[in-house]
């Protein structure tokens, strides 16, 4: 097991910078998600890491080691592929053990090895068979195999689940969070879906446009944003946004929107400075509230979604459309006028 | 009547093909045929189509007039190791331009399509030359060659290549520490069979039955290929036309066999792509 630490990293093609002097530290058994839109640059950072790509400048260590001239062998590392990458002309048992025969270990370890893998996979079955033989699901075990009977330092994984139906990726995500626990392994991540991000690691780094725009924990990406692209990007649904006029006294903060509504919160440390400022609100932060007061909003039902358990509705707020999730299944009618209250600590402030 | 009209196409689409294949294996058959007559018989009118009995005496003539089993070893031979080493080179530059990145790749690409567009006569001469300064002359490696690295070859595994083997499988070979001639021993060599195939068949009866880069290069009657050797016995005195039809059946029958054994996979090959699969 090691950890990986990115010093300086940038990646050009030709004239197209896609990743700006990167610095990142991931510790030992740490399972990291690298997160962003498409073209933020997260697959050619993991591709970096994995020796598949070359770095423009910086350097790459794992475990201390400084990696930059290695090979994608001498560093030690598994990838597991977005297409699986399983070598269709080879059985399961072969597409697992390819590594360890190019390795020169004996054919009764190599068995052996890959045979406690499957075991852990539930893939003792499938060993005989053709990746073109096997479900999705089955073929994302086996791909997962490959890299765990290696027993590397670190395991990438780029967008392994983005084949899957929605169904099935819940249940892989399972199983990866699953074989973390079980395999303590250094892991990074890559995926464009935040659920899964969130859901499955320590800790999260946004990446857009090739800059890094916060690491920290699911939970602190989702409390504490640090901009409105990491606000936005975290959460689903997505955080609602609205122009605002943000002035402050010693102790308060009064945020104007742009029709003339007014709420106030309480001043804080890291808050921007006075003037024109995008306040975010979560939509299941906005509460269906019978009384107008200086912590509420008064907005126009635009469409009703019901999902069940919830209501999803679209509202006109200071002339912005915005989601407001509703879990007391309240009755409102289309066109209706609501009050929607806010807890002030849940109110964001970004500069624009 | 109606049930006749409904099933009109199909009777139409058949007789269409029966008509073709039996056009297109009426000239085996009648070498065949001819194989089994003497030559007056063969001039006889009208023309005998039957087989005949002169079977034996054919075959002890052909191996009189020429050493009828050294010159089919000789063509076996020469196309049998041009179409392996046309295949394995070919296969190799394909990789080559697959999967590396280099300075140049698309301008010597399209460099080698391009030169497909030369006619090969023109390159005759150029040819005898440089086979000359090779000290190549009158040797077998002569005719397969200048084969071995085709521009036809390198395009066609090439393009095959291209669409059916991700690169993330050259990726996850790389990851699981193939060095580069394993990943395309053992990781696209296997998937590209097709290609393979179809580029085998093809090169093996271009050799087959190449005739004029033998006549150029070869110039011992113990080296000659089948398509030399037949050609010879027409200036034989009365030429034994039931003997040379005899040679000429005999000499395709490798590549009926060569044809059989590579069959599946070239028609593989030559569908791939066409369904989404």
């Amino acid at each position: 097991m090691a950890g990986v630490e990115l010093l300086n990293l940038s990646k050009s093609f030709g004239s197209v910078e896609v990743l700006k002097s990167l610095n990142l530290t991931i510790q030992d058994g740490e399972f990291v998600a690298l997160v962003g839109p498409s073209g933020c640059g997260k697959s050619t950072l993991l591709r970096i890491i994995a020796g598949l790509e070359e770095e423009t400048a910086g350097e790459v260590y794992i475990g201390g080691e400084y990696v930059n001239d290695l090979s994608p062998k001498e560093r030690n590392i598994a990838m597991v592929f977005q297409s699986y990458a399983l070598y269709p002309h080879m059985s399961v048992e072969e597409n697992m053990g390819f590594n360890l025969r190019i390795s020169g270990i004996s054919k009764p370890d190599i068995k052996a090895r890959v045979q406690e893998t499957a075991e852990i996979l539930d893939l003792v079955h499938l060993l005989d068979r053709k990746p073109s033989q096997l479900s999705g699901g089955q073929r994302q075990r086996v791909a997962m195999g490959r890299a765990l009977v290696r027993n590397p330092d670190v395991f990438l994984f780029d967008e392994p689940l983005s084949n899957l139906d929605a169904k099935l990726r819940v249940q892989m995500r399972e199983e990866i969070k699953r074989l973390h626990q079980r395999v303590r392994t250094t892991k990074i991540y890559v995926t464009h879906d935040q659920i899964e991000a969130m859901t499955l690691a320590d800790r999260v780094v946004i990446l857009n446009q090739g800059i890094i725009q916060q690491v920290g924990t699911p939970r602190e990406l989702y409390q504490n944003p640090a901009n409105a692209f990491v606000a936005g990007f975290i959460g689903s649904p997505a955080m609602n946004f609205l122009p605002a006029t943000l002035t402050s006294d010693g102790t308060s903060s009064r945020i104007e929107l742009e029709d003339g509504s007014i709420l106030v919160a309480d001043k804080r440390a890291n808050q921007p400075s006075d003037g024109k400022i995008l306040l975010g609100m979560r939509p299941e932060h906005l509460h269906l509230s019978a009384e107008k007061d200086e912590h509420s909003l008064k907005g126009r039902v635009d469409l009703i979604e019901p999902t069940g358990a919830q209501n999803h509705l679209r509202v006109t707020l200071a002339g912005k459309s915005t989601t407001v999730v509703d879990n007391s299944l309240t009755e409102v009618e289309l066109g209706e006028f609501v009050n929607l209250k806010i807890d002030p600590d849940n109110l964001h402030l970004f500069s624009q | 009547m109606k049930a006749l009209m409904k099933r009109l196409p199909k009777i139409s689409m058949h007789a269409f093909l029966i008509v073709s294949v039996l056009i297109t294996i009426f000239p085996f058959v009648w070498v065949a045929m001819m194989g089994t007559h003497s030559r007056s018989e063969i001039f006889s009118s009208p023309p005998p189509f039957y087989f005949g009995s002169r079977l034996l005496e054919n075959y002890e003539k052909l191996l009189d007039i020429m050493p009828f089993w050294l010159v089919l070893g000789n063509s076996l031979m020469v196309s049998i190791i041009g179409t392996a080493v046309t295949v394995l080179f070919c296969s190799m530059c394909a990789y080559g331009f697959f999967a590396y990145e280099f300075r140049g790749k698309n301008v010597v690409f399209g460099v080698m399509v391009a030169s497909m567009m030369v006619p090969p006569v023109l390159t005759l001469i150029p040819f005898f030359l440089t086979v000359k300064f090779l000290g190549l002359l009158d040797t077998h490696a002569a005719i397969w060659l200048p084969l071995a690295a085709n521009a036809m070859g390198i395009f066609l595994i090439r393009q095959y290549m291209v669409t059916s083997i991700s690169r993330d499988l050259l990726d996850a070979a790389k990851v699981d520490g193939a060095s580069d001639f394993r990943t395309y021993w053992t990781v696209v060599l296997p998937l590209i069979k097709p290609a393979l195939a179809t580029l085998g068949i093809v090169t093996f009866i271009a050799l087959w039955n190449n005739f004029l880069l033998p006549l150029i290069v070869i110039s011992s009657p113990d080296k000659y290929v089948l398509t030399l050797a037949l050609r010879s016995l027409q200036s034989v005195a009365n030429t034994p036309w039931g003997a040379v039809m005899l040679g000429t059946f005999l000499s395709m029958i490798p590549l009926l066999v060569a044809f059989l054994f590579f069959s599946k996979q070239m028609m593989a090959g030559l569908t791939a792509g066409a369904v989404k699969g």
